[in-house]
């Protein structure tokens, strides 16, 4: 009997313990956190993420860590880095354990949460003597709708043409020094490109996306934040105009799966004639596809706003740093004026700080073709929006993904499509 | 009868029985009682490293996610209880019907093809003729390989300008829509499960089939059976146990499939999620910032509960059988 009694003591034990371990964890996690005055010494040691930029930028970065420490010898910097994939995993992850870096390189759409979970720190309260060093929509960027603040500085920003291929243009009857610059002549230009080709050649490989809603004008949120207004008779009307794409076969007939590397494939292998892209993709193609570099074309964004569309990264502070000046001070640093030129002059990106813009390397034309790219997009770029609304989750681009697939498909109107697609982001944007 | 143990003696009331009970045991008796202290221990202590990592890494994510799966827990929100509300809200989701219809179909089309066909694979390679271990290696070879791997080669295969349709074109088929058709993609991801699960299967067949009595073929072979006859009559009697076996493995795998289906059809599952399965349902809408662990936890209780009745009911079948 004695033998048997313990272990099914034991058992039982472990059983509750089971039981109420995790029933513990619904407790409140608060562990307290670092001040969120940023006005003491530089001091103590904090960790810096990046979010991809090891491999190719890792003596940039030490240079920048190093600079750091000199300027404030009682601070010391950890840099570590993560792989693109699954990168917000990684801080959901991170954020849950309690083990988020002090200093972590954020999206806007990354920082909307962390922001309402009480990670981000508010530099409108921390930092706000900074702000007029930034881009005022820069600055904007990391706002989130609903709350007040702002929770990241604005780091690089990064806009790009569109790329066609002169020879299918060609190919099509088209003139290949002429390529569409508004919508209209857009799904005219695919249309004639599918014709010819007999459904061959498709102009486009991505369904539209929040941003392209954006850029054809579509209100894509109300001015509170609460909710979605894209299924608009603007945007009706661009679904509409994308069907007739995808019927007729000027759409790619896989874009209702496609991935932006996907598409980028397609590109590089001539299956689609344009292709949106930045100055990096320029080096791709020449490595890679050297016929389709010989005939490429570079066109500005097509945008009905007038506005083309960047993307923004930024520089977060987590509110539970223990070195709260330190912490600050290197996000700063990292996105000062100085320190985002010479990361601009390595890689294809602009700066978001004040005047940075208006430097040679961004107005002086010097017959290469990546210059030209350089000089067009950051001439657009003292002008472009951010279309996808930083509370727009992951899980809200499938949803809309999947009504665009089924509008296309012919399953549902395109109207029916959006206001589905609005009904489960804005369900989803409740329960967030 | 003074100079008994008081062990020996037998108590005549209960001052003495007392006092016996407090008098120390003979000596002969200590070790065989050392013994019986310490069974309970230490068999606990060898066990304790595996307990520690089933209760760590299996018991209590099990527990936490049963537990999750009352609550609206977010990724950074800890939620609250809320009794059965995911459950309901899983009854009126439409993406949920179309993940435990997926993941349904990949049940029915994937398990009768991995139960059949590693075994006509094993009675191929059975054969001890030159060169066989070549074909036996070449067999296994997908199921070491990476599943990422397996699923970039079949993509470029099936694309719109693969190798597949490349063929089909030149014998005058014309394309198919092997990554782009909602019913062609999942057929191609389950080809792709079948084409890396052939080789594991058939190796646990060939360990069947190297224990069925070479006599049986031999008389029945003298009594007239053909091959055929044979196959039906000796082998598959022979190895109806691991048909059950593999039934029950290839039904829980396939129940819940995921990367096969994630690499063919994408993150949104294929064209408007109508691929999607319930494994891909619990990693989209449970990871990530905005990630609603409580109803993720919720869809992974349904794919434990089915894939519990799912081992129960090959089982009954197989017991069924035997009766």
């Amino acid at each position: 009997m004695r033998i048997s009694r313990n272990p099914r003591r034991a058992v039982a034990a472990g059983a509750v313990l089971a039981v109420l371990l995790p029933l513990s964890a619904c407790g409140d996690g608060d562990d307290g956190g670092g001040s969120t005055d940023a006005s003491g010494k530089v001091e103590g040691e904090i960790t810096f993420q990046t979010w991809n930029l090891k491999a190719n930028f890792k003596s940039y970065f030490e240079g920048v860590v190093d600079g750091f420490e000199k300027k404030y010898p009682d601070a010391k910097v950890r840099w570590i880095d993560q792989p693109g994939e699954g990168y917000a995993d990684k801080i959901s992850a991170d954020a849950a354990a309690g083990t988020l870096p002090d200093v972590v390189n954020v999206s806007p759409d990354l920082v909307a949460p962390l922001a309402k979970a009480g990670l981000a720190l508010d530099l409108d309260k921390s930092a706000s003597k900074y702000e007029k060093e930034y881009l005022p929509g820069a600055w904007k960027s990391h706002q989130i709708p609903g709350m007040d603040g702002t929770y990241a500085f604005p780091w690089y920003l990064n806009t790009g043409p569109l790329f066609y291929n002169k020879r299918l243009f060609k190919d099509a009857g088209l003139d290949e020094n002429k390529p569409p610059t508004t919508y209209d002549e857009l799904f005219d230009d695919a249309q004639e490109l599918a014709d010819k080709s007999d459904g061959k050649v498709a102009t486009l490989a991505n369904v539209p996306t929040i941003e392209d809603f954006g850029r054809y004008g579509v209100p894509l949120m109300n001015k509170e934040g609460t909710g979605f207004t894209f299924n608009d008779a603007k945007g009706v009307e661009l679904l509409t105009k994308y069907k007739k794409l995808y019927d007729a076969k000027a759409l790619d007939g896989q874009a209702l799966t496609a991935t932006p590397e996907s598409t980028g494939k397609k590109f590089l292998t001539e299956a689609v004639a344009m292709n949106p892209g930045s100055a990096l993709d320029l080096e791709k193609f020449k490595k890679e596809a050297p016929r389709l570099y010989e005939n490429i074309g570079i066109t500005p964004q097509i945008s009905s706003t007038g506005k083309d569309n960047m993307y923004v990264m930024g520089v977060m502070v987590n509110t539970k740093t223990k070195q709260t000046p330190a912490a600050v001070a290197f996000a700063h640093y990292v996105t000062d004026a100085q320190r985002q030129m010479e990361f601009a002059k390595k890689v294809a990106i602009f700066p978001s700080t004040e005047g940075s813009l208006d430097d040679p390397y961004f107005t002086k034309q010097d017959g290469k073709d990546e210059t030209r790219v350089r000089v067009a997009a950051a001439k657009s770029i003292k002008t472009a929006v951010n279309y996808t609304p930083v509370l727009f989750s992951e899980q809200m681009k499938v949803e809309l993904r999947n009504s665009v697939a089924r509008a296309l498909q012919g399953k549902q109107s395109p109207k029916e499509a959006l206001d589905n697609a609005v009904k489960n982001c804005d369900r989803l944007l409740q329960q967030s | 009868m003074k100079s008994t143990t008081a062990s020996q003696a037998a108590p005549t009331d209960l001052a003495t029985a007392g006092a016996a009970r407090k008098e120390p045991r003979p000596h002969g008796r200590g070790p065989r009682r050392g013994i019986r202290r310490q069974l309970p221990t230490s068999p606990w202590l060898f066990a304790a490293p595996g307990l520690a990592i089933v209760g760590i890494f299996i018991l209590y994510p099990f527990l936490s996610t049963l537990n999750n799966a009352f609550t609206d827990k977010r990724t950074l929100i800890e939620g609250d209880y809320v009794g059965f509300a995911n459950f309901q809200e899983l009854w009126h989701d439409e993406m949920f019907w179309i993940g435990l219809r997926n993941s349904t179909l990949y049940v029915l089309g994937v398990v009768p093809a991995l139960v059949i066909l590693p075994l006509l694979l094993a009675l191929l390679v059975q054969k001890h003729i030159p060169g066989i271990t070549f074909f036996r290696s070449a067999f296994y070879t997908p199921v070491v390989a990476s599943i990422v791997v397996v699923g970039l080669i079949w993509v470029w295969m099936l694309d719109e300008r693969g190798l597949v349709n490349a063929l089909l074109e030149a014998v005058g088929v014309g394309k198919a829509g092997f990554l782009s058709d909602q019913w062609l993609l999942l057929l191609s991801a389950m080809t792709v499960t079948v084409w890396k699960g052939l080789g594991y299967y058939m190796i646990i067949y060939l360990a069947a089939l190297a224990n069925v009595p070479r006599e049986l073929h031999e008389a029945a072979a003298v009594d007239g059976a053909g091959a055929v006859r044979r196959f039906f009559s000796v082998t598959v009697p022979a190895v109806r146990s691991t048909m059950v076996l593999v039934a029950a493995l290839s039904s829980v795998a396939a129940f819940k499939v995921f990367s096969e289906v994630y690499l063919m059809a994408g993150p949104t599952g294929g064209p408007a999620g109508e691929d999607t399965t319930l494994v891909m349902l619990v990693q989209r809408v449970g990871t990530g910032l905005t990630g609603r662990v409580g109803y993720a936890s919720a869809i992974s209780v349904v794919v434990f509960v089915v894939t519990v009745a799912l081992m129960l009911l090959v089982l009954r079948a197989d017991r069924k059988e035997d009766a």
